[in-house]
């Protein structure tokens, strides 16, 4: 993203200026401006924000209004302290509360989405000198900070909810279910999303149809969620044969837990991920074997959130990496 | 010697212009390691003044005696002496506080702040100007800890020295008790510091 | 006097050398004074233990209110096991009139964070668990350290010797399940595998002790 509103201000510059000088890349789409891209984003979780309606009715509304709120007035609060214009239209703010919202329990307390906002804008984004220049994701910070803060209330026990549409939301995760008590979930089900797990990542159809639509949209570079699903899939099939668990564990790791939400949605995010393609094929590669990592050797059932900030983490080294040398250079 | 602070100017510099936490960022280890909890935090303020203390004194009285070159060693041991002393002693008569602070105690020989202080007022100054310098600090390394610990602990578990404070309904922040807490508290707290006398030079 | 010790670096080396030595003594000093302090220190957290483990905490209250106390007397008993010996630290409380009030055994394991230290209370007879109590852990606040808790614990008391226990996360209904903590299986998970591994290095042996001991006295 700092790649792009760096080039919609060329855009501007040379728009004002008769001669405009400035470092490749020279061709910019003036179209491409961060709120496009917000827009675009928005309009992806709309499957998933359908879905989670339908399945946790007034709990994932809640959860949605709270977390998008208090990301709103978070973003005020924290830019007008350093002194900064205000920067609510990009829609930033507005996406990062909503992708915050479907990673959460819609049953977590209204505390927790509203510190999660706090920290995803304050420590996550602002404090990193904004848009563009965080290196987490601001959403996953968020969503770390309550993870460790208040374990119990997003473990597995947190999601049980009675007044649920679908009995089995009534239960642990699949991922929990299959790794503690090695229960499958029908595939149908885990498909579908009647399911049980965090607002937008129990139903893998509606992550497919919103990701797919950002990658052709060209607003997520697609090579990241293939090369994490791909890597995922390898090492998921290692361990079902291993522990002939017939096809179950496999398809649970795909289509069960926040896998497809977080290589979408969250691993995309074009501020911590990296800028080449070979960049990014080695970023996709690495969450997704982070994850399988997490989820087969860890005390967690999910590993998605952790994978992914740990590749943040490494992500401006895998830009140094693999930055192309100009010609002529050793 | 007439450019050295006096004995009153190092009491006052250590509890807040030169605040061993907040303006030198010294002694770290101990101030992310044990502030959980006001007990164990208050427990290592006072072991560390008390090592502080003895060795500004020591090092002062013999200051005079030694070649440059050779203080490090007596610096070194002469903290590791008492660091031991208070070690045993707590293990002695605070039994449970010194399981509970494990090895923070033996790292006070490698606490930066006290071998800091031997050096750059001890080695120099006489055994009363170290003194009150080793007072000074010790109180604004304690209340650096007490603060940092009061924050953790009273967002954490919801009440202060192990009595709960806070309403039943308050839900523990467990992330503050555990590593990243200290991570983030120290650094907000840092920066309110900063914050607050950038703003009192700005007026100035 | 001050210059001539500043210049020669052999008095430089004295001077080290009587520092090093004036502060070993106070060392050895420091250490003649506390260090009984510190040993007691050590067995009394555990020897204050063993009658509540053995006998439950009212029980316990109960003795020490009546002025008795139980004869404890620790040994350690070798296990030998794929090659390797362990070491068990077990702790024969007997009653004033040299009844057997029962054994407790100290184990200690790897936890989900560190070393989890515990001690298990049984029966003279060693058929049933009668206590147990943590005596160190570093596992995760308000998740994993709820393992020190007496709700938790007492579950414990009263299950059969025979037969393992299990973790389970769904409401313990057979008489060896344990509860596990929400949020910290792993913890649980620990701890109660520590207590079937007790079980079944020291089981035998102390029932041996014990029926040896009844021979002994008839």
């Amino acid at each position: 993203m700092s790649n792009t509103s760096q080039q919609s201000g060329q855009g501007k510059a040379s728009g004002t200026q008769g001669l405009h000088v400035a470092p490749s890349p020279h061709i910019s789409d003036k179209s491409f401006t961060t709120q496009r891209m917000m827009t675009d984003v928005l309009i992806s979780l709309l499957p998933l924000i359908l879905m989670s309606l339908y399945i946790f009715r007034m709990n994932a509304a809640k959860q949605m209004i709270i977390c998008i709120v208090s990301c709103l007035v978070a973003e005020t609060l924290f830019v007008k302290m350093r002194d900064r214009v205000a920067t609510l239209d990009d829609f930033s703010a507005a996406v990062t509360g909503m992708i915050l919202a479907l990673s959460l329990p819609g049953t977590a307390p209204w505390y927790v989405g509203c510190l999660a906002s706090f920290v995803a804008i304050g420590i996550g984004k602002i404090l990193f000198g904004g848009l563009g220049m965080n290196i987490f994701n601001p959403a996953m910070v968020g969503r770390a900070f309550v993870m460790i803060a208040f374990a119990s209330l997003m473990g597995a026990a947190a999601y049980e909810d009675p007044s649920s549409l679908v009995d089995v939301v009534s239960q642990a995760t699949p991922l929990t279910a299959l790794k503690q008590s090695a229960i499958p979930t029908s595939i149908g089900a885990l498909f579908l999303g009647m399911t049980n797990g965090s607002l937008g990542e129990t139903s893998a159809l509606a992550c497919l149809l919103g990701g797919i639509f950002l990658c052709v949209r060209g607003t997520a570079s697609w090579e990241i969620p293939a090369s994490i699903i791909a890597s995922v899939f390898v090492i998921a099939g290692i361990a079902d044969i291993a522990g002939s668990f017939s096809g179950d564990l496999l398809m649970h790791h795909l289509f069960g837990g926040a896998l497809l939400f977080g290589a979408f949605f969250i691993a995309t995010d074009p501020v911590t991920s990296p800028l080449t393609f070979k960049g990014k094929i080695i970023f996709g590669v690495g969450t997704g074997t982070l994850i399988m990592i997490i989820r087969l050797f860890s005390g967690y059932p999910e590993g998605v959130m952790f994978a992914v900030l740990i590749m943040n983490a490494v992500t401006p080294l895998i830009n140094r990496w693999t930055i192309p040398k100009p010609m002529g250079v050793a | 010697m007439a450019d050295q602070p006096t004995a009153m100017e190092r009491f006052v510099q250590g509890i807040l212009p030169e605040n061993p936490v907040y303006r030198q960022l010294l002694g770290l280890c101990p101030t992310l390691a044990v502030t959980n909890g006001m007990k164990p935090a208050i427990t290592m303020a006072c072991s560390v003044a008390f090592v502080l203390f003895c060795a500004n004194i020591v090092t002062s009285l013999i200051r005079d005696l030694l070649k440059p070159h050779l203080r490090i060693v007596v610096f070194t041991l002469t903290i590791a002496t008492f660091v031991t002393i208070a070690d045993r002693f707590l293990a002695a008569y605070v039994y449970q506080m010194s399981k509970l602070l494990g090895p923070y105690i033996p790292l006070i020989i490698v606490n930066c702040l006290i071998i800091c202080r031997c050096e750059v007022c001890a080695s120099k100054q006489s055994a009363f100007v170290a003194g009150a310098d080793a007072i000074g600090q010790s109180i604004g390394f304690g209340l650096a800890l007490a603060s940092i610990a009061a924050v953790r602990e009273l967002l954490g578990t919801g009440g202060l020295f192990g009595v709960h404070l806070l309403p039943a309904a308050w839900p523990d922040w467990v992330i503050m008790v555990l590593p990243p807490g200290a991570f983030i508290t120290l650094g907000l707290l840092l920066g309110a510091v900063n914050w607050y006398s950038s703003r009192k030079t700005k007026n100035a | 006097m001050v210059e001539k010790v500043q210049k020669n670096n052999l008095l430089q080396a004295w001077l080290v050398l009587t520092l090093a030595f004036l502060f070993g003594m106070s060392l050895a000093g420091v250490q003649t004074v506390l260090g009984p302090v510190i040993e007691e220190n050590k067995i009394r957290e555990t020897m204050e233990k063993v009658p509540v483990v053995v006998l439950g905490e009212a029980e316990a209250a109960k003795i020490a209110h009546s002025g008795a106390s139980l004869g404890i007397e620790p040994s350690r008993i070798a296990v030998e096991k794929e090659g390797r010996t362990k070491f068990y630290n077990v702790y024969d409380a007997k009653f004033n009139d040299g009844k057997r009030a029962g054994w407790v055994a100290k184990a200690s394991a790897q936890g989900y964070a560190d070393k989890i230290e515990l001690l298990v209370g049984f029966d003279a007879a060693v058929e049933k668990i009668t206590g147990l109590f943590i005596l160190d852990q570093k596992e995760t606040p308000g998740l994993g350290n709820k393992i020190v808790e007496d709700q938790w614990r007492s579950q414990f008391t009263g299950k059969a010797v025979a037969t393992a226990l299990t973790v389970v996360k769904t409401g313990a209904k057979k008489t060896n399940e344990i509860d596990a903590i929400s949020g910290a299986t792993i913890s649980s998970d620990c701890v109660t595998r520590m207590i079937n591994q007790t079980i079944a290095d020291l089981g035998e042996e102390l029932k041996n002790r014990n029926t040896e001991n009844q021979k002994g006295k008839e």
